[in-house]
């Protein structure tokens, strides 16, 4: 089966394709000296990427074309990308910034795009243009609001296939909130979490998360990949409990979990202050039992020598059955797993420090 | 009102469609920068940060002046000036 990997870079996107995920194809780099911070295929058919530069700051470019223009397991060539005119953005003026859109979302015919400054923007006409959410970015305890390492972002976005109007969203170091209303009124949802910078006035407020995955049987069993630990919520996130039996070390960033709700994916790294992998040993830790036990499914994958970590956009799964896993490290090696991660190859590329990845059927 | 040549860096090209250089008009460098963008609105932001003032790594040169050495943008252009859009080579 068929697969296509969109792989954002510090220095540009690049395109894998595979007809049997076992030898790719590497085309790129389009948008290159850009970083490609995330990207997504709208429902139709066309590609949304977001950039941005530390110079020329964020920008989101769309495919023309829909679907008919990348059949076969076409890829979009460099002049088939559009940047979008009336893109998220804060009001001139104020003090917020758009730095950098962390994350693409589509749900229910409706785009979705986290930011930096955190924020959440939303598109109802395809991305063409975009509204701000008061409600989040305007959030009573935006004051205490603290910027994580990676900046002051939102970089998690998770529905509810139940219910329309619940959503989660992530911000570092900030915390997950919860909307049960369609996005007018958001909860901080974090109790059980160990905080990381504890605010003076609002208590709920602080925790880092890193990542966010969700059952797709059960939108309400959700995981966290938190600066403090690995956590899971059965009752969509009012109550958070540590789930880390197995893991080397509860520190990492992405957390992703297979179509079919089978398999969790974590990348733990050696400590907040040295975030790299254990040992020079690239390990990627899998839980088959909804995060009860984690172990090793690294068969394949360097275990010397290999330094570069995995950032939070960079792994994700296609939806081929059995699942395919992918990631790619800060020293711009890709790996992928065609078994849900029983084994792995690595791709004989050498990329810049890879920020994003996505993978697409077909 | 004079018509000014804009020239922009290669890294803007996906802006721009692969366009390095446009003309704007005005009386004045403000004028231009705001003629700039009507053109093409997609360039503002990434010219320009939400306080209006370039963003931090980006210099603009009239007739190969530094903006920043001018005090501010009201000065008058003329007909066949240049301005020169580039990153700052910030760092090592």
């Amino acid at each position: 089966m068929s697969a296509r990997l969109l792989v954002g870079t510090a220095k540009g996107g690049f395109w894998l394709t595979s007809r049997d995920r076992r030898e790719w194809d590497v085309t790129g780099p389009f948008f290159k000296g850009w970083k490609v911070t995330a990207g997504v295929r709208l429902s139709d058919g066309r590609f949304m990427a977001a950039v941005a530069s530390d110079i020329y700051g964020p920008a989101l470019y769309s495919t023309r074309g829909g679907r008919a223009a990348t059949v076969g397991g076409a890829v979009p060539g460099p002049d088939q990308w559009e940047q979008v005119a009336e893109g998220p953005a804060y009001a001139d003026g104020g003090d917020r910034r758009l730095r950098q859109v962390w994350t693409l979302k589509e749900n229910r015919g409706v785009l979705y795009a986290g930011v930096q400054d955190a924020g959440l923007f939303t598109s109802a006409d395809g991305g063409r243009k975009w509204a701000p959410v008061p409600g989040l970015n305007d959030h009573e305890t935006r004051g205490g609001w603290m910027p994580g390492a990676g900046g002051l972002c939102c970089h998690a976005l998770l529905f509810s296939e139940d219910d329309p109007k619940r959503m989660w969203c992530g911000i570092s170091a900030v915390g997950v909130f919860r909307t049960d209303d369609g996005g007018a009124a958001w909860i901080p949802k974090n109790r059980g979490v160990s905080m990381v910078l504890e605010d003076k006035e609002h208590k709920e407020i602080g925790s880092c998360v890193h990542g966010l995955a969700q059952d797709p049987a059960d939108p309400n069993r959700l995981y966290r990949q938190d600066h403090s630990g690995m956590y899971r919520s059965a009752d969509g996130g009012e109550l958070w409990e540590r789930n880390e039996d197995g893991l080397p070390s509860a520190f990492g960033f992405p957390l992703v979990v297979d179509a079919g709700g089978r398999a969790l994916f974590a990348v733990p790294q050696e400590s907040d202050e040295h975030r790299v992998p254990a040992g020079g040993a690239l390990q990627v830790f899998r839980s088959t039992d909804r995060g009860d036990s984690w172990h090793s499914a690294s068969a394949g994958l360097p275990s010397a020598h290999a330094w570069g970590t995995v950032l939070r956009g960079a792994m994700c799964v296609d939806d081929v059955d059995p699942d395919g896993v992918y990631m790619g490290t800060t020293a711009g090696t890709v790996h992928a797993s065609a078994d849900l991660g029983e084994s792995w190859i690595n791709l004989p590329v050498h990329l810049p420090r890879i920020l994003h990845m996505s993978a697409w059927s077909g | 009102m004079a018509s000014v040549t804009i020239a922009l860096p290669s890294l803007l090209e996906p802006v721009t469609g692969g366009v390095r250089e446009m003309s704007a008009s005005g009386a004045t460098l403000r004028d231009v920068f705001g003629d700039l963008v009507r053109r093409e609105p997609r360039l503002k932001p990434h010219l320009f940060d939400e306080s209006g003032r370039f963003r931090e790594h980006v210099l603009c040169f009239h007739n190969g002046v530094n903006t920043r050495w001018m005090d501010g943008w009201d000065g008058p252009v003329a007909e066949g000036d240049t301005v020169l859009f580039m990153q700052a080579v910030s760092g090592g």
